[in-house]
């Protein structure tokens, strides 16, 4: 159900963009969801799905990039990339000093537009 | 033709959240919200809570359940201000659902206003709603796997009240992985361990609330 809120928001930023730039037609949507962002790209699918119906973006695919949870340790100075939702210390050295960098991401970067 | 957009998601639910977290700090009013599984304690901390702060703090409370009104009759028999929002399906607050309530509450009069979430471990820690911190309650009988389940909650949250702890004899849980656990995703997260059946740890609780709100 935390799909259905974000897929109607993408869908309003979305339709809003498409009309203020003088385009009547949506035929593409691609987002950026970070891994650890809370959302389930297969639950996002199929309430936008469900969702675009009567709007600019009714024919339209959501394209969902995945970005996973990055960082870099301040101890051994590396950048790394986990496979979890979480770090909880550098897969490299094992400090716990470290800068999460990417994963919370939940943005609206390109439309493909007519 | 492509059209580059750059644009958060949520920034619409941020932007009426910041709404919300003016007229708070108009009315002089420290916000909480409440965030946990069903089941885990929210409305009974609550009710804990509000008998706590009797003659200490004006206490106000937003109910968010997906339907009925079970959890404002029991904070009414409190006598202090209430409201239920019934999100008709929707497993989690959002800042438009708490702006539409506003003028339902004395604001100016309260002192903490708590926002009892829907309960749910996921998405309400992803929906700012206007608040100062939130503060989400894990029950024991959850099990001590829950923070390295559901990262973002323990990352978001001020405070991590662990209830029921009466029960611990009856069960084989592990509290101080859940601790560990916890304070490795959120080494700031402030933990208690209470129990709102027999009140044990409350009293610890309430005083870092106050201590929080003032300063």
């Amino acid at each position: 159900m935390h799909e259905v809120s974000i897929a109607d928001s993408l869908l309003d930023i979305a339709v809003r963009e498409c009309r203020d730039n003088g385009f009547t037609k949506i035929g593409s949507i691609k987002v950026c969801i970070g891994k650890a962002s809370g959302v389930m790209p297969e639950a996002l699918l199929f309430a936008f799905d469900a969702m675009k119906a009567g709007t600019l973006a009714d024919g339209a695919s959501l394209i969902i990039e995945e970005i996973p949870v990055s960082g870099h340790c301040n101890a051994c100075n590396t950048d790394f990339v986990v496979p979890e939702k979480y770090v909880l210390c550098c897969p490299h050295c094992s400090s716990e000093s470290f800068t999460v960098n990417s994963g919370r991401e939940l943005n609206i970067v390109e439309l493909e537009v007519d | 033709m492509k059209l580059k957009v750059a644009s958060k998601i949520l920034d619409a639910n941020e932007r009426i959240a910041q709404d919300n977290k003016k007229a708070f700090e108009g009315a002089g009013l420290y916000v909480v919200n409440l965030m946990s599984s069903p089941g885990a304690g929210k409305t009974s901390l609550l009710e804990n809570t509000i008998k706590g702060l009797a003659g200490k703090s004006m206490v106000g409370v937003i109910e968010g359940d997906i339907t009925g009104t079970d959890d404002a009759v029991r904070i009414e028999r409190l006598e202090v201000p209430v409201v239920q929002i019934n999100t008709g399906g929707a497993c989690h607050l959002d800042a438009n659902m708490i702006n539409s309530v506003l003028n339902d509450l004395p604001l100016a009069e309260l002192d903490l206003l708590f926002i009892e979430n829907v309960g749910n471990l996921v998405c309400p820690a992803e929906f700012k709603v206007g608040e100062d911190i939130k503060v989400m309650i894990l029950s024991i009988t959850e099990g001590h796997d829950k923070p390295l389940k559901y990262p973002l909650m323990f990352q978001e949250s001020s405070a991590l009240i662990i209830n029921k702890i009466d029960l611990k004899p009856f069960l084989d849980v592990d509290v101080a992985k859940i601790r560990k656990d916890a304070l490795s995703l959120n080494p700031s997260i402030k933990i208690f361990e209470v129990s709102c059946k027999t009140g044990e740890g409350i009293d610890a609780w309430i005083e870092w609330l106050i201590q929080t709100s003032n300063s």
